[in-house]
């Protein structure tokens, strides 16, 4: 089964100070400065494969992973720890756009790569990324495929050489389906969000494999990136102000503190639960 | 006869109250163990000897007697106060201890801006009393990266290192007086002056102890005047550490004194660097005080890093806004736990220091003996953050992935051998196998090589001091077979 999981190397927001948060005189923030991680959702997803990846066997099920990034050669670091960690292929679309909001691009991008490249049987992404926050990608994704989406995925399991065995959050609770391929999975909350590390013996032996860079420009998606930028334009930002009251709870003891912080302000929630 | 568990409680219960006396079980558990045992502490398995209390005290008074109640019935004694120790100090080596928590003793006592000194019992927060002075124009100039954690007792008690101690020194150079309470119960005060050449500087009996002398419960720190404003980052890049040590050593010796001089080797660079120095040494200064020193020491050493064709220069905005984000709180603690549950890869480290014509050597040596000779290692690497006129530190980082380990296997399969390697180079070498963390109780097979002929000293300081051998057993000095 090949499976392509989606990622994208995103700035640490939280190094950020309050006055850094300042938009320049073209409303930009200056991000240049902070280190990338991997954006969080993306991470559980990677995580995942890997995780069926160590159980597929046992199921006769051969997973193929390739993982593919759109961006600079900085994303190149977690390309190679991704082979070290045994990802078949690792896939970068050079680009230096700033596809932050633009996700009809992205989800162009993939689903020509998947179409008329590198064939998948599942495509595996996180839901939205901490950077635009558009919650689109894999659901165009999908649509462009013409394939089933699932979204909030949290567990990937293997079932059969053309299915998997896929839990999703619900309104209420999780379901458990038997999903034939092809698909797109949306990831969502997993409760594992980690990516495991490679030994240095394995970055050494696999790590150096050759990262296949396509050029972005091969996609032909000039006209639909003038499309989107004249789309929409940004006219102004404003700092959401997220102060709360607190109250300071004083007392001899701490027991006597933990009664007040209990009969003052818990009691009556709990009650109402 | 040695008392039970239940009389120690009782006897403890007699002289603080119910109330500063906890037996709760799982408090008990925890406080068993420091960040040595963070992974059996995150798996929940505690291998130690369960303490029979924990104590909270509120004054050297009360110290005093729980020391001298402990003394006279030998039962272990653990000073503890931010509980942020590495090395297995805080770790009850043997059945029945009383842990003293003193992070209820959290008075500044007093801000003497005239006199350029701070008091405060040993429970303050070093974060909390270095905020106060910064909303009034001061400092302790002491910047560890557990400022948001460590305890004023703690800090001194382990001969703790700041970020900027190429400026103010380590601990050692800040203590001006401290009050500290023995064994046997007496307790002592070493006023504050600003030298003096009575004798023997008997502040060094107290800063380093490690809680196996004496128990702290007040210091005075020098404080100084805080200038932010006039703070200057400098970047550069290399390609080996080699000519970083280089620059470093340059700095020094030619008198200059920037508060930060870190120089970091590409693996443990990575972490923090790889958005601008990707495989690449990162060797950082800051300059800082009045602003026309700040000036002349950051264009000194710019000139000495300019004599060196690989060291080039990076924005400096890199450097402030990962310097902004060093310190460890307890949220990134938090993280840090279930990181480790999640992916079974778990991180520690080993400082070491030694003189210039040493120190390339013992990190080289180091770093290849561990990644080759320790199995499913992910990272080992190294920096050097304390900078001195004769040699520098060598912090190494080094992270595994547990395979195929019950949680007590850890240390054994992996941390010890780590430990084993770096202290054994670095003795061979001639540098000292401890530069900030304390020995705690995982270095203490080596302090004799550790201290040579000096060893004397040391041992009979502990048999002056403690002669039932009752503060923190197996701390420093090895438990004796
Ligand atoms: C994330 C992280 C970063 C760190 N960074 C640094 C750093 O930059 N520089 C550095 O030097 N250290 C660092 N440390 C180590 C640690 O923070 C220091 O050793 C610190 O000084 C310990 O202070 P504490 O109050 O937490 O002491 P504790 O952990 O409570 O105790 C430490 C030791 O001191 C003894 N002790 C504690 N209180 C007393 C007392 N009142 N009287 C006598 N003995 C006492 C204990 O028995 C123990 O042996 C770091 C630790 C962590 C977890």
């Amino acid at each position: 089964m090949k499976m392509m999981v989606c990622f994208k190397a995103v700035p640490d927001l939280e190094m950020l100070s309050e006055e850094d948060w300042a938009a320049d005189s073209n409303l930009k923030v200056d991000l240049s400065f902070v280190r990338n991680i991997l954006n969080c959702f993306d991470e559980s997803a990677l995580e995942m494969a890997l995780k069926l990846s160590d159980v597929s066997e046992g199921f006769d099920v051969l997973l193929n992973l390739t993982a593919f990034t759109i961006g600079d050669q900085k994303s190149d670091t977690y390309l190679k720890t991704l082979y070290a960690l045994r990802f078949k292929k690792a896939v970068r679309i050079e680009s230096n756009e700033d596809l932050r909001f633009f996700p009809d691009v992205t989800a162009t991008v993939i689903s020509q790569y998947v179409r008329e490249i590198n064939h998948q049987d599942v495509i595996v992404l996180g839901r939205q990324s901490g950077e635009g926050d558009n919650g689109k990608t894999p659901l165009l994704v999908a649509e462009m495929l013409e394939w089933p989406c699932i979204t909030q995925v949290i567990r990937i399991e293997p079932d059969t050489e053309g299915s998997l065995k896929v839990t999703n959050m619900v309104d209420g609770g999780t379901l458990t389906q038997t999903i034939t391929t092809p698909c797109v999975l949306s990831v969502g909350n997993a409760p594992n969000s980690y990516l495991r590390v490679p030994t240095l013996k394995d970055k050494m032996k696999y790590g150096k494999t050759p990262i296949e860079v396509l050029d972005i420009q091969q996609f032909n998606i000039q006209a639909l990136l003038d499309d989107c930028r004249h789309g929409c334009e940004l006219k102004g930002l404003e700092k959401i102000s997220h102060k709360r009251q607190g109250i300071i709870i004083e007392g001899e003891t701490p027991r006597e503190k933990a009664r007040i912080l209990y009969d003052s302000y818990l009691k009556e929630r709990l009650e109402k639960l | 006869m040695a008392l039970t568990r239940a009389q120690i409680v009782e006897g403890l219960v007699k002289i603080l109250g119910e109330e500063k006396v906890i037996t709760d079980e799982q408090v008990l558990k925890e406080s068993s163990i420091d960040r040595f045992r963070k992974y059996e502490d995150i798996c929940g398995v505690y291998t130690q000897p369960i303490p029979a209390a924990v104590v909270k005290i509120e004054n050297a008074q009360e110290v005093s007697a729980v020391l001298k109640f402990a003394n006279e019935n030998i039962i272990n004694v653990v000073p503890r106060t931010g509980q942020s120790a590495t090395e297995g100090g805080l770790e009850t080596a043997v059945e029945n201890s009383i842990v003293v928590d003193g992070s209820g003793m959290n008075k500044i006592v007093k801000i003497d801006p005239y006199n350029m000194q701070a008091t405060c019992e040993c429970g303050v927060s070093l974060q909390v009393l270095d905020d106060l002075l910064r909303e009034q124009g001061y400092t302790t100039g002491h910047s560890p990266q557990s400022k948001p954690l460590a305890q004023m007792g703690g800090l001194v008690a382990t001969r703790s290192i700041g970020q900027l101690s190429t400026l103010y020194g380590g601990i050692e150079d800040m203590v001006v007086g401290v009050e500290a309470v023995f064994p046997n119960g007496e307790i002592t005060r070493i006023k504050n002056v600003p030298r003096r050449a009575a004798g023997p500087d008997i502040r060094h009996v107290i800063i380093g102890n490690e809680g196996a002398l004496c128990y702290i419960t007040e210091v005075t720190v020098k404080i100084f005047k805080y200038m932010p404003e006039n703070n200057i980052f400098l970047g550069y890049t290399l390609e080996n550490m080699k000519p970083g040590l280089e620059i470093l050593r340059e700095v020094m010796v030619e008198g200059y004194k920037p508060s930060v001089a870190r120089l970091y080797d590409p693996e443990d660079g990575a972490y923090h660097f790889s958005h601008f120095a990707d495989g690449k040494c990162v060797l950082i200064f800051m300059a800082e005080g009045p602003k026309a020193i700040a000036e002349a020491t950051a264009k000194a050493i710019e000139e000495i890093a300019a004599k060196y064709d690989e060291c080039k220069k990076v924005d400096t905005q890199f450097i402030k806004t990962w310097f902004d984000h060093l310190n460890w709180d307890p949220k990134k603690v938090a993280e840090e736990r279930i990181e480790i549950a999640e992916t079974q890869n778990i991180g520690f480290t080993t400082e070491v220091s030694g003189n210039w014509d040493i120190i390339h050597d013992i990190y080289e040596a180091c770093c290849e003996r561990v990644r080759n000779e320790i199995p499913d290692i992910t990272m080992m690497g190294g920096h050097s953050s304390h900078s001195y006129v004769n040699g520098t530190n060598m912090y190494f980082m080094y992270y595994y992935n547990l395979v195929d380990v019950e949680p007590e296997e850890e240390i054994t399969k992996y941390h010890n051998p780590i430990n084993k390697i770096i202290v054994e180079e670095t003795l061979k070498a001639g540098g000292s196998m401890v530069h900030h963390h304390g020995v705690g109780k995982h270095r203490t097979h080596w302090i004799k090589e550790e201290y040579e002929s000096s060893y004397y000293i040391l041992e009979t300081l502990k048999k002056a001091f403690d002669p039932n051998g009752i503060m923190n057993m197996g701390t420093i000095l090895p438990i004796k077979k």
